[in-house]
């Protein structure tokens, strides 16, 4: 029986491979488990994502400012792609594009599942990618054999594809650039403006699905699904773009004839505070925003800190009026040209001295004594409460990232000095929307108004879900009485004073000039060749429909054509109003 | 001449297995070639495996059960070799092993010339693989034959030569084209003249001579020096020669302890070639997970342990012979399929029995599972025995 042991010898041998190889599959299966898994994701999982449509951002009559269009991208999965170097040799072959960009998109994110190669294709470039024929069909019935080939016909590229996606466009460009923003490349992120503000409420929520893919990438079925697929809310801004473009225009003629180094407009509605209109020159084309200079992407509007100079007097003094620190038949001797005295150094006027101005005078004669003597009659702890009060020192709150602060120096840090500079606009820094705000209070009759940009929300069916209204008043800051007479001065300065050039027949108009020297830099005294030339200005008087401020920083003085307030930004305000006063008439607004 | 096999539990466990085995194959092949890219077209039955499989599956079947009921004796060569119908068989199968090799008669596929394509009328065509065939007769042939010679297969060159040339004539056909058969049926060979009581040394002439040509085969195909490469350091994942191998170990690791879920396997999907043939215990791994494989283990070491239970009880040499000739086929096989998915060993083309598709695999299997189960029937305590 010998045949019969070495028989069972061997099949007992077999029994016990069987079951090494078990216990080889139970390593396999228990403790590398994790690891394949792991491997077995890269190449058996494919995403693909369902982006939400971003939501519109429409002006005040409708107009859009900032949509999406549908549009093809060739996209990229790096992780899976072998040879970069190949692919991206191939691809730029069919894209106008070239081979190093395409590369370097490739590889800077090796591990990604997803990079757009480029986005905005053309239709014939998606078709050369996923190698799809493009010439036209031949006459003749194509064999049964070329059919087959037709359909194996491969894509350029393992990893490589074309998906629909989206991008942003700002139809108006330039006009609303300052205000609207933009967003990143996928539009995904807003970058700036109000799709930087509101990207959440204008992005919506994406969704994805993980599909478990055959080794041609095609899905078998679907893994996995994060999210739920939400089109962003649309915006209603405040914005009228007709007034948008009065403003910028006329803006632009004044910068560029002066050689001005910035300027800045903004129209708003004081019984509202709705900003009509916020120009901010220089400007740039939101398509390229990407390349330009950011410095050219500030709205100086609300970022720029300036000592706004004798356009503050009408405040100064409608602070005076209300704590009854003077009353409005006063008349303050105006020392012919040269006020001193210990604590407050030298003050004197722009040009000729006045002797004695009723208080209404010094606003349309602008005398910088008068001034000062109504601040060290207010005081120091009243002015500086009043200043508050009118919200300088602190941001306006509008709808929009870097605003600046202003500088209200607190009221235990001021001197002689503070309380006779500051009532014509020295020792203190405002923003454009800050001077905006208080003269709306001058012009609403004493209401304090939020300047603001956003009227409404709209779901994705157009339906609005949240209105903006105008921000209920915080309170009346100043008697209307006391608005009204500064409000009647500020006629008294276009009429007869230094706003003449801002008058106009149809409409009547108020205003003050400013006409502020920049401190130098190093915080000692004033340079005398750089000014900001500044008008805000409202109309018509009897019952305000617009403010509009105007300041242009640097005009150039070399160039002989002036460099007041008067002269250089006047002429821009009374240009706006004519033109918004007429529009609005037309819409019966 | 025909044996009641009905009331012998062995044969019927035997039995069992093997279309327990046949079953999970068939299911298996259904799931590994589902494809995203079409839907089955009935028009061409053929050219579908898992509708090739559900007919082979019955067609195994009534094979194994048809072949149970013929004595085995039959295959003796004790009624002088004419009439044994193992000479004819061996004969057939060399010839066929020949006529494969043939440019126009043999057809390719993967780039080895081992298949007939039979056109068989309606339902498309029928691949047959001789060396298959040539497997199952040598074994037979080797039984036969030893039983024949008794003890005389210790004479070396009147007996033990002759048959050593007869074997190395099949192996050197099949060696041509298809280098893991060849060595698969070399190494039974030597556990059937090792079983049948030939001398050690008598043995180590052929092995070096067995060696020396598997060696050339070897070195003289680039692909298999790749295949042995590639088993060597598995770790460089964009080799293509490592690949299969590879996705083989993903299929089965990510298929962790319980499975993803019949039919929820996503390496049959492209990622893992041959998943309906030689790695289809991946794709269990993959759905079942180790539970699935455990069981598939398990049906081959209860396959092994029957074998050796019918081996210890049958009287005759020839039925030893035989019984231990195909139960070490079958088993050796399923092992070395497992450990070339396993990555024990490196890539090679051998199906797992019963379970792989592939019609003449588990035709002829189950026809020499058939010829084990006429053994037990007979061999069993208390079976009815009636010699024709």
């Amino acid at each position: 029986m010998r045949n019969v042991r070495v028989t069972i010898f061997f099949l007992v041998l077999v029994a016990a491979v069987f079951l090494g190889l078990a216990g080889r599959c139970f390593y396999l299966q228990k403790f590398k488990s994790k690891f394949y898994i792991d491997k077995s994701f890269v190449q058996q999982q494919s995403l693909s994502s369902f982006s939400p449509q971003r939501g519109t951002i429409y002006d005040r009559r409708g107009t859009i400012l900032a949509a999406s269009n549908t549009v093809l991208v060739i996209k990229a999965e790096p992780r899976i792609i072998e040879n970069p170097e190949e692919v991206s040799t191939k691809l730029a072959e069919v894209l106008d594009m070239e081979a190093g960009e395409i590369y370097e998109l490739i590889t800077k994110n090796k591990k990604s599942g997803y990079v757009r190669i480029k986005e905005d294709a053309e239709a014939d470039e998606c078709d050369r990618v996923m190698g799809r024929e493009t010439e036209s069909e031949e006459a003749e019935e194509p064999a049964k054999d070329e059919i087959i080939a037709k359909k194996k016909r491969k894509r350029i590229h393992r990893g490589i594809a074309v998906e629909s996606g989206r991008r942003r466009h700002y139809p108006l460009g330039r006009l609303v650039a300052s205000i609207v923003g933009f967003t990143s490349r996928d539009e995904k992120q807003g970058l700036e403006g109000i799709e930087f503000k509101y990207n959440k409420e204008l992005s919506g929520s994406s969704a994805s699905s993980i599909f478990l893919a055959d080794a041609g990438r095609r899905p078998i079925r679907l893994k996995q699904r994060k999210g739920v697929l939400t089109d962003g809310n649309g915006l209603i801004l405040t914005i009228d773009s007709a007034i948008q473009e009065f403003t910028r225009s006329a803006l632009m003629e004044r910068y560029k004839s002066y050689e001005a180094e910035s300027a800045l407009a903004v129209v708003a509605d004081p019984q509202t505070g709705e900003i009509l209109a916020m120009v901010s020159l220089p400007d740039y084309d939101p398509a390229e925003a990407h390349s330009v200079d950011p410095n050219d992407r500030r709205n100086t509007a609300l970022s720029d800190e300036f000592e706004p100079g004798s356009i503050m007097k009408p405040i100064a003094m409608a602070i005076g009026l209300e704590a009854v620190a003077v009353s409005k038949n006063d008349t303050i001797f105006c020392e012919n040209g040269s006020y001193s005295g210990k604590g407050f150094g030298r003050i004197g006027e722009y040009r000729n001295g006045f002797g004695n101005l009723p208080l209404r005078m010094i606003l349309v004669k602008s005398s910088n004594i008068g001034m000062a003597k109504v601040g060290q009659k207010l005081g120091r702890k009243r002015l500086h409460d009043g200043l508050e009060q009118f919200g300088f020192g602190k941001r306006v709150g509008i709808e929009l990232s870097g605003e600046a602060d202003g500088f209200l120096r607190p009221v235990g840090e001021w001197t002689g000095y503070s309380e006779t500079r500051i009532p014509f606009g020295q020792e203190i820094t405002v923003t454009a929307l800050q001077l905006v705000q208080a003269f709306c209070v001058i012009a609403n009759g004493g209401r304090l108004v939020h300047p603001h940009l956003v009227l409404a929300m709209l779901d994705n069916e157009g339906n609005v879900i949240e209105v903006r209204r105008p921000v209920p008043p915080v309170g009346y800051i100043i008697r209307p009485d006391v608005a009204n007479w500064v409000k009647d001065a500020m006629v008294g300065v276009v009429n007869e004073g230094t706003g003449k050039r801002a008058r106009l027949e149809k409409w009547q108009v108020f205003g003050k000039t400013g006409t502020a020297n920049i401190a130098l830099k190093d915080g000692k005294g004033y340079s005398t060749d750089d000014y900001i030339a500044s008008f805000v200005a409202g109309a018509p008087a009897e019952e305000p429909a617009v403010i509009v401020l105007v300041s242009i920083r640097k005009p150039n003085k070399r160039l002989g054509k002036g460099y007041t307030g008067g002269v250089v930004a006047s002429p821009v305000a009374a240009k706006i109003i004519e033109k918004t006063m007429n529009y609005l008439e037309r819409q019966g607004g | 001449m025909v044996t009641d096999i009905r009331y012998n539990p062995m044969a019927g466990f035997t039995a069992m297995i093997a279309v327990l085995l046949m079953a999970i194959g068939t299911v298996f092949v259904f799931s590994a070639d589902a494809n995203v890219k079409h839907e089955l077209d009935l028009q061409r039955f053929m050219e579908y495996p898992e509708l090739r499989q559900v007919l082979y599956f019955p067609l195994a079947c009534i094979i194994m059960y048809t072949v149970s009921i013929f004595d085995y004796r039959k295959l003796s060569l004790s009624n002088g070799w004419r009439n044994s119908p193992v000479i004819y068989l061996l004969v057939l199968s060399i010839v066929l092993l020949i006529l494969v090799l043939i440019p126009g008669v043999g057809t390719e596929k993967n780039y080895a010339r081992r298949w007939f394509i039979i056109p068989a009328g309606p339902i498309g065509k029928i691949s047959f693989q001789p060396s298959e065939l040539a497997k199952w007769a040598t074994i037979f042939f080797l039984a036969a034959v030893c039983d024949k010679f008794g003890t005389g297969i210790r004479s070396f060159w009147k007996r033990f030569a002759p048959i050593c040339a007869v074997v190395g004539l099949a192996v050197g056909l099949i060696i041509i084209e298809d280098f893991g058969t060849a060595a698969f049926i070399a190494l039974l060979a030597f556990l059937m003249l090792i079983i049948a009581g030939a001398k050690w040394w008598h043995i180590l002439a052929p092995l070096l001579f067995g060696a020396l040509a598997f060696f050339t085969a070897l070195i003289s195909s680039p692909p298999r020096m790749r295949r042995i490469a590639a088993f060597l350091s598995p770790d460089k994942w964009n080799d293509s020669a490592a690949y299969q191998a590879n996705q083989s170990l993903i299929a089965l690791g990510s298929g962790g302890l319980w499975g993803k879920g019949l039919g929820r396997g996503i390496c049959k999907y492209g990622h893992l070639p041959e998943d309906t043939t030689d790695f289809i215990f991946a794709i269990i791994g993959e759905e079942l997970g180790f539970v699935g494989n455990a069981v598939v283990i398990g049906l081959f070491v209860l396959f092994v342990w029957l074998g050796v239970l019918v081996v210890l009880r049958c009287r005759d040499r020839l039925g030893q012979l035989l019984a231990g000739g195909i139960v070490l086929a079958i088993s050796i096989q399923a092992a070395i399929n497992i450990g070339v998915v396993t990555v024990v060993l490196p890539t090679k083309g051998i199906p797992l029995p019963f379970v792989s598709a592939g019609g003449t695999s588990m035709l002829l299997s189950s026809a020499a599972v058939g010829v084990l189960l006429n053994i037990a029937g007979q061999s069993a305590p208390g079976s009815v025995r009636s010699k024709g």
